[in-house]
């Protein structure tokens, strides 16, 4: 006790991690000013206080620490309750199996998956089991592989049967209930056991009030006492508790139910494929029956010297028949190919429906219900006169660009000239119903539609507007101008499309805006009486320009934007002739 | 130590001891008298009585011996010619732990650390400013505690440390880079001291769910050893402690523990007859450490539920502080074993958390006790070293400490240390000790003090190899010529720190 005796002369400095202390032999310190322990706290040994004033640790710390400043000591250990060689044999337990690999062992099965069947006999299983064997004697006996996978069954659907077995104490399940469980995976020689074997379980059972036959861990049961049970072990831990709302409750319902719904089809598929499985084996073993069976035959035969044909030796035609004509009536088309190649030798081609057969017929089909539609509907409409304007609205008028009405075939009641030959490919025949006619009664009318690039660029359409000060403006648009290097390499041309020299020229179009075609198409846009357009071409944009009041300047190019007109339009094609002047 | 030990509670007002003379009648629980053991006579607490074939036994706790020395003893080796101390009568305010009582016990519990505080500071000086005297005190008068208890002299003492102890905790600089050990060091032996009854069960579950594996269950403290003994291998042991095995076993005699899936059984049969269908060979992880002499196994406790539990059951025969309240998900198992022709023998085993917040590297340590004192512990500590140097971590062993971890700790560091400190270095600061054997600062200046290597000398610091741990560790050398000592061979280590995602290091299930 130096410290009594020497009061701190004055504050020394702490004692830093960080501060590089040289390392010395004692011969290399001076005793004098050494006072060790003064200002370096001492530091916890870490044990808990209760068992740090225990004897023998104690006497074992001051051992060692005497062992440290020199002192002639002998270890002191601490006592610990001896552990002595088991009277068991060890190498009736384990097996010397063990080879150790070359490298380092990697594995991963469980427990459970090591150790085989979960009940293990006890003496009493075994007297049971021989006594049992005793009395089949003469049948097959009983393994003990099989009897613990019967208990262990019992046990675990006595679990799951009733989980709470603990807290309840229900009575021990049923034979019954047991049996309804009895299940796949599980050899079908092990349940003819079943039965016996349960009345020896519900005995050993109930010799111990219903619960578990091996001892199992003592787990949270949810109870208030769990938590002053010393044998409740291996609790959950809480984990933090996620915010709970309805939402959240509903979506992780929904995946449940979803994972359960998917759940149940794999079950279900592979049920079925379970059931195929069993089937195929029930046909290859009834095959095999009948082959051993024919081989009986035939040495009966050969024994006894018959000679025919051999005809119920090879393959059984007749019962194949048999085997295909149910289905024959109800899938006829499949199986029909199949069956006569065997029965009569005819190639199979030979029943073979050829395909335009099947398409002729198909289109009959169509066209025959097409006439009934057009029938059922001229007997409604039977007394009746129609007047309706436009009876059939084109729907993709509706669906383009509101502002621009396209101007479909109608503008073009008789073919420009320019388009003669029947044989045509871009002749298209279309079926007017015009409501002045007569209903059935159609007319064809022909005309040549632009070379096709895609529908949104073909669609001729106008568009009328009204400009400042009044104007009306008829705007086009969907007309494929023809440019004269037209057979470039589109990318060729691509390349080269804004670059050119008569970028401020006015477009030249060699159109006459006099022909009486266009003339009269421009015709059609001023508003007429009603009475004469129902004669007259009923276009739908057209009818809707009678509507509206329209001065129509005509020929007259006012404002037209010079990029929208840009392009030369060639003579050949009469659509673009047909709007060869540029802006109205 | 068990809290009914109204002696050792210093929150205890001294109120006299009942005591008196007993007969074998009145004997009850909870009544402490002298007991033959050894050929000496112990103070000993009666835990539980029964009866066996019409003679009474007594399940006896000795005062200042370890728990695992309880036993069993019939009512011959009580000597009852001694005065007995009666239990003290129960107090209600102890008990009852009612919102009202509650704050007014934390306020004593206040005061009582502090003087507590005071008692150990003084106390534990003593013992370790002069070692001699302490070990002598201990010797001669049996009883180390009997520093702890307040004499005339020794608070004389006391009231000097107190001084010190006062100015050092008074000036915190802020921006010191000095490490505040005391106060860090005095607040968790503050918590620590906290007498265990004032503990209601309500702060007992939040203690075991908010500190690590190694807090005790305040109920299972005073328990009675349940088991009997364990046939396990090649041997049988004693269980040192309760553990609990489903209860069925423990009204067994001998239960059996399969030695690779640690499977148990209460009867041989069943015993016999699982090891006819067990295919373990070896602890059923990754092999991630392999030497001529053992191997190590890393087992993920959330893939390995079963194996590790019955680890862990197994393992709390030997651990008092450990705890099974909760799951084995959040922990790896490192395993060692020895290998021969019959498998890999499971020979101890450390645990670890998967993300510890306080930085240990161990969470549970053990080498069974058929292996204990073979030099198994120094290898499994050395292991859990090198692990924490692979992950770049500093590493401590989770608190408390048992007596027999604290021994085997203390000689390794004590190893560990010197032999960096003797590789010719003339100066070394504790930080670089601390990265160069992955041990925290504070075990390293733990150490340093215990061997009385850190002098102050010519106003500074210096270490100082005493020609005692040199002599210590020349012996050692020669000893090694002879008989090598085992040691981890990095290099044979094939492990990366695995890594976890957050739901799997927590108890998702």
């Amino acid at each position: 006790m130096t410290r009594a005796g020497a009061p701190p002369r004055f504050r020394q400095r702490k004692l830093s991690t960080k501060q590089s202390l040289a390392v010395v032999r004692e011969d290399q310190v001076d005793k004098v000013d050494d006072d060790p322990q003064r200002n370096i706290p001492k530091v916890e040994t870490g044990v808990e206080k209760g068992e740090e004033i225990e004897h023998h640790l104690q006497a074992a710390i001051s051992a060692s620490q005497a062992a440290a400043v020199g002192g002639k000591v002998a270890q002191i250990l601490i006592p610990t309750p001896d552990t002595i060689r088991s009277s068991l044999q060890y190498d009736d337990l384990y097996q010397r199996c063990f080879s150790q690999p070359a490298t380092y062992i990697r594995f991963s099965s469980t427990v459970e998956d090591c150790t085989g069947c979960q009940y293990n006999l006890t003496e009493e299983d075994d007297a049971f089991l021989a006594s049992m064997n005793q009395k089949r004697a003469l049948s097959t006996p009983c393994t003990e592989d099989q009897f613990e996978v019967i208990m262990d069954f019992f046990e675990t659907t006595a679990q799951s049967k009733q989980p709470f077995a603990v807290v309840d104490s229900p009575p021990v399940v049923p034979y019954e209930e047991m049996e309804s469980s009895f299940h796949e995976g599980i050899d079908d020689s092990v349940w003819i056991f079943a039965r016996e074997v349960y009345q020896h379980w519900k005995v050993e059972r109930i010799k111990r009030g219903n619960r578990p036959l091996t001892p199992s861990l003592k787990f949270e049961t949810g109870q208030e006492r769990d938590d002053s049970d010393p044998y409740v072990c291996f609790r959950r831990r809480e984990v933090r508790a996620v915010r709970k709302t309805r939402g959240r409750d509903a979506q992780s319902s929904e995946k449940l139910r979803k994972l359960r719904k998917e759940l149940e089809l794999a079950r279900h598929g592979l049920a079925m494929v379970k059931q195929r499985e069993v089937l195929k084996r029930d046909i290859l073993a009834s095959d095999r029956q009948i082959f051993e069976e024919r081989m009986q035959v035939k040495e009966e035969k050969r024994r006894n010297g018959f000679k025919d044909d051999d005809e119920d030796l090879i393959n059984q035609k007749p019962q194949k028949r048999r085997i295909n004509e149910a289905p024959q009536i109800q899938r006829p088309s499949v199986v029909q190919p199949r069956i006569p190649s065997r029965q009569d030798g005819r190639s199979a081609e030979a029943d073979l429906i050829p395909l335009q057969d099947v398409l002729a017929e198909k289109e009959n089909e169509m066209n025959r219900k097409l006439e009934e539609k057009i029938a059922q509907h001229n007997n409604c409409n039977r007394g009746y006169l129609d007047l309706t304007r436009m009876p059939l609205t084109p729907t993709t008028e509706q669906t383009s660009t509101f502002s621009f009405r396209s101007a479909v075939t109608e503008y073009l009641p008789t073919p420009p000239a320019s388009v003669s030959s029947e044989a045509s490919g871009n002749g298209t025949q279309v079926r007017d119903e015009s409501p002045t006619r007569g209903r059935g009664d159609t007319i064809i009318v022909r005309y040549a539609s632009p070379t096709y690039e895609g529908p949104s660029h073909t669609q001729l359409s106008f568009r009328r507007r009204r400009g400042r000060g009044g104007r009306i403006l008829v705007d086009r648009r969907g007309l494929r101008l023809q440019s004269p290097e037209e057979d470039i390499d589109p990318i060729v041309y691509d390349r080269f499309r804004y670059d050119r020299d008569d970028e401020d020229e006015q477009p030249t179009y060699e159109v006459d805006p006099y022909e009486t075609l266009f003339v009269r198409y421009r015709a059609s846009m001023l508003p007429i009486s009603h009475k004469d357009h129902a004669a007259a071409v009923h276009a739908h944009s057209v009818r809707r320009l009678q509507q509206q009041d329209v001065s129509m300047a005509n020929g007259q190019s006012t404002s037209g934007a010079p990029g929208q007109h840009r392009g030369h339009a060639p003579s050949s094609t009469p659509t673009s002739a047909i709007v060869g002047s540029s802006g109205l | 130590m068990a809290p009914r030990d109204a002696s050792q509670d210093p929150s205890e007002v001294p109120v006299p001891l009942e005591k008196g003379f007993a007969t074998l009648a009145t004997l009850r629980i909870g009544v402490k008298a002298f007991v033959e053991k050894d050929g000496e006579k112990r103070k000993a607490e009666i835990l539980s009585m029964q009866e066996r074939k019409g003679q009474p036994f007594f399940y006896v706790h000795y005062e200042e011996f370890n728990k695992r020395l309880d036993e069993w003893i019939p009512a011959q080796r009580l000597d009852l010619s001694k005065e007995v101390e009666w239990p003290a009568p129960e107090k209600p305010d102890k008990k009852k732990s009612g919102a009202a009582s509650k704050a007014n016990s934390k306020n004593e519990m206040s005061k009582l650390t502090k003087a507590q505080k005071r008692h150990r500071v003084g106390a534990s000086r003593d013992i370790s400013g002069t070692p001699e005297s302490s070990s002598t005190a201990a010797a001669g008068n049996g009883l180390a505690p009997s520093l702890f208890k307040v004499a005339p002299g020794v608070e004389n003492n006391d009231s000097i440390a107190l001084v010190s102890a006062e100015v050092m905790d008074g000036t915190p600089k802020p921006g010191d880079e000095e490490m505040d050990l005391v106060d860090v060091q005095d607040a968790a032996a503050a918590a620590k001291a906290a007498p265990p009854e004032i503990y209601s069960r309500e702060d007992e579950i939040e203690k075991l769910r908010t500190s690590g594996s190694m807090t005790q269950n305040q109920t299972e403290i005073s328990r009675v050893r349940n088991l009997g003994r364990v046939q396990f291998g090649r041997h049988e042991m004693d269980p040192w402690y309760f553990s609990p095995y489903p209860v069925e076993l423990t009204e067994e005699e001998m239960i059996y523990i399969c030695e690779f899936c640690l499977s148990y059984h209460a009867h041989l049969r069943q015993f016999t007859r699982h090891r006819q269908k067990c295919t373990l060979l070896h602890p059923p992880g990754n092999e991630i450490y392999r030497d001529d002499y053992v191997s190590f196994f890393e087992i993920d406790g959330r893939r390995q539920r079963t194996w590790c539990r019955n680890l862990c059951l197994l393992s709390k025969m030997f651990l008092d502080h450990k705890t099974l309240y909760y799951d084995v998900d959040p922990f790896l198992f490192y395993c060692m074993t020895t290998r021969d022709e019959y498998g890999c023998h499971l020979v101890g085993y450390f645990s670890k958390e998967k993300e510890s917040a306080e930085g240990y590297n161990v969470a549970c340590i053990l080498t069974l006790p058929q292996y204990q004192r073979m030099g198994f512990g120094r290898l499994l500590i050395a292991f859990s070293y090198e692990l924490s140097k692979r992950e770049n971590k500093l590493g401590s062993p989770e608190k408390p400490l048992s007596d027999l971890g604290l021994m085997s700790y203390r000689a390794y560091w004590q190893e560990t240390i010197v032999d960096i400190l003797m590789d010719g270095r003339t100066d070394v600061n504790i930080e670089e000790i601390g990265a160069l054997s992955a041990m925290t600062t504070n075990d390293v200046l733990h150490t340093l003090q215990n061997l009385n290597m850190v002098r102050y000398s010519k106003g500074q610091y210096v270490i100082v190899l005493t020609d005692a741990i040199v002599a210590q560790k020349e012996k050692q050398l020669e000893k090694e010529k002879t008989k090598p000592r085992r040691k981890i061979d990095p290099e044979k280590l094939q492990w990366k720190p695995p890594v976890f995602t957050a739901s799997s290091r927590t108890w998702n299930w």
